[in-house]
């Protein structure tokens, strides 16, 4: 799916975009491309500006900075409203409307409204669809809520912590569902989480926002291919001075042994154990050091964005 | 649930059209409504039934209090026999006419605070706004709609009370004594002011809702809001009309020197008219001890008549449809703010 979608479109570009609030930046200088067709974990901790991001995105707030576009769109167009579907973190819902009146809302207001999906993933979870919303579980109104993003056949679904307040196993299923209508539909999925082992197995791409920017931005095989986990015995202070030449993500000391994420500037020699991280691993790493160099792989970058990380292999 | 009825929702454009789309359903029978116009009916719905409701309530009291009004009326001998002479017996419809003009002189207050403020404010408060605006259709259009069916509940509800009102009063309008057509009670129920007053206060709650995003705190501004709206409208409701001035030659002292007005008219001043046509108060030489005292005194002052400012009851409907018209361009400045704010701000 990757190598179809590499040249074709973006979904999303976003370039310099910023928000500034009166108490300070939520997000600055945020420039990252994302392919069409990708399942994109945007991860970051708290209060890195995942929601201003995905707010801008579903044009429910404009940036003091930047632009962004969808599908080459302005958020606000008529177009990208009716090609993108935003779930709030809140998921708000109207509270004295049934389950079927929400549906209704979903089919009354959305040209290309699939009732069928919307009810499949409502029945899914034995919802009843004569409650009203205000007697539901904060799992099943979760689910509703799905259900009407999913109802309107959106090309970029913009997800933020969309599986928060949901059990292990009803969160298992919801992504399973979600995964499933996205590759089916190959539709483009922007997912805020902070739950990393959520996207192990999820998502194919990966942006992460730290400290108001972006830190890493790419495709999950690449960002995994580039770097390397280093294990080793300690030799006085600090890391050997043989590493000292390849790029260090981060470093860990522990008794006499140290752990270091490098990306590698050439071939790693020495008398130290090398593997490749899991995503774990790497979204640590980088969310733990966010004085890291930044590393936006070319699928990820945006015309015109240079970046010194020009030995990345893609 | 299973009504795959295609959406009838016409263009996504923001042409804030947002009348009634309404299409029928295969049976037919009820008009059926469908897009936006569904979605906020069915969110207010129990607010606008409940101003239909009251309002029908209202006139079906109205119209019975007419009819045992016009029955007492017809007993006595009115209009040939003068209500002067009525006495107590009529006290109590003139009590059920007044408790009535007080309460609807409430609506605008109630209506601004109850429907007006909570209108946006709830959406923008309670997070359901993201989740319109989430929607293919723009917010522009969400404005639009919501607006055009408050508005309309409201124009329906109080044009006809106020047209009932009216009706009720018609038999009784020149009675001064019943009710004095300056006062609030007659001039803000009457025609097209009751109306245009709500218009004013229900979209000026909405505009408050938008702006502080809290239904509490734009409930409690909007009160204050309506309020100054009725308390600066009553104070120009009477520079509305064209004041009318009489003046006669045949001096004061006399009974009949006092110009004959018209039934019911408002007497907004009373003053001596001198000969080089200035105008003296009316207590001029008062304290002369006897009428020759006055008389020479009045002469001295060179008064020769009366001069006498007054608003026939004839301009009412004129004033009242001018004041209205004001009002109306007052609140169309209102939603053309609120469609400029939610533009950027209304989610």
């Amino acid at each position: 799916m990757s190598d179809v979608m590499y040249a074709g479109e973006s979904a999303l570009e976003a370039y310099g975009l910023g928000m500034r609030y009166r108490r300070g930046w939520a997000l600055r200088d945020c420039s990252f491309r994302l392919p069409a067709g990708r399942i994109c974990g945007l991860v970051g901790p708290n209060g890195a500006g995942k929601t201003t991001l995905l707010s801008i995105a579903a044009h429910v707030l404009e940036p003091t900075h930047g632009s962004l576009s969808l599908f080459g769109e302005a958020p606000g167009s008529v177009e990208s409203g009716r090609r993108t579907a935003f779930l709030a973190q809140e998921k708000p819902l109207f509270r004295r409307f049934t389950v079927a009146e929400t549906l209704r809302l979903g089919r009354e207001l959305n040209p290309g409204w699939d009732q069928r999906a919307a009810e499949d993933i409502v029945r899914a979870g034995n919802v009843p669809f004569d409650a009203k919303i205000s007697t539901l579980s904060g799992g099943q109104r979760t689910r509703v809520a799905v259900a009407l993003a999913f109802g309107k056949r959106p090309d970029l679904l913009l997800l933020d912590e969309p599986m928060s307040d949901l059990d292990p196993v009803v969160r298992h299923e919801m992504m399973g569902t979600l995964l499933a209508e996205a590759s089916e539909r190959g539709t483009t999925v922007l997912m805020s989480t902070h739950v990393l082992a959520e996207l192990e197995n999820v998502c194919d791409y990966l942006v992460v926002v730290s400290g108001g920017g972006v830190r890493l931005a790419g495709d999950v095989d690449d960002l995994m291919s580039v770097h390397t986990l280093v294990t080793g015995a300690r030799e006085g202070e600090g890391l050997p001075a043989a590493l000292g030449h390849h790029t260090l993500v981060e470093s860990r000391t522990s008794g006499r042994q140290f752990t270091a994420l490098i990306r590698p500037e050439g071939p790693v020699t020495g008398p130290w154990e090398t593997d490749t991280p899991n995503m774990e691993e790497l979204l640590l790493a980088y969310l733990r050091s966010p004085d890291a160099p930044p590393l936006i792989t070319p699928t990820a970058q945006v015309q015109g964005q240079a970046f010194g990380t020009g030995t990345v292999a893609a | 649930m299973s009504t795959f009825t295609s959406t009838s929702t016409g263009t996504t454009s923001d042409g804030g059209n947002g009348t009634m789309s309404a299409t029928t359903t295969k049976a037919g029978r009820r008009p059926r409504l469908s897009g936006m116009t569904w979605l906020v009916w069915r969110q207010h719905r129990a607010g606008f039934w409940a101003i239909l409701a009251a309002a029908a309530l209202s006139v079906a009291w109205m119209v019975y209090q007419r009819g045992r009004m016009t029955d007492f009326l017809d007993g006595f001998g009115y209009p040939a026999k003068n209500l002067d002479e009525v006495g107590a017996e009529f006290q109590q419809y003139h009590d059920a006419f007044s408790r009535v003009a007080t309460g609807l002189s409430a609506i605008p207050i109630l209506l601004g605070v109850f429907l007006g403020a909570p209108l946006l404010a709830g959406d923008l408060e309670n997070g359901t706004a993201k989740l319109v605006a989430a929607q293919s259709m723009s917010r522009t259009r969400w404005l639009a709609t919501k607006l055009a069916l408050a508005g309309l509940v409201v124009v329906v509800s109080t044009g006809v009370l106020s047209a009932v009102f009216g009706w009720w009063w018609n038999p009784v309008k020149s009675e001064v004594t019943v009710l004095d057509w300056t006062s609030a009670e007659a001039f803000n129920n009457t025609g097209p002011v009751p109306v245009a007053l709500t218009l004013l206060s229900v979209f000026g709650g909405v505009a408050i809702g938008a702006v502080l995003r809290r239904t509490l705190m734009a409930m409690v501004v909007t009160f204050g809001f309506t309020v100054a709206v009725q308390l600066v409208w009553s104070y120009f409701m009477l520079s509305l009309g064209n004041v009318i001035t009489v003046t006669t030659n045949k001096g004061v002292m006399d009974e009949n020197s006092f110009p004959s007005l018209p039934k019911a008219v408002y007497q907004l001043d009373e003053s001596y008219l001198t000969s080089s046509g200035d105008l003296l108060g009316w207590s001029t030489c008062s304290d002369g001890a006897t009428d020759a005292a006055r008389e020479l005194c009045l002469k001295k002052a060179d008064v020769v008549g009366w001069s006498v400012d007054y608003l026939p009851m004839s301009q009412m409907n004129g004033m009242q449809w001018f004041g209205a018209s004001i009002l109306f361009a007052l609140t169309a400045g209102v939603a053309a703010f609120l469609f400029f704010w939610g533009r950027k701000r209304l989610v």
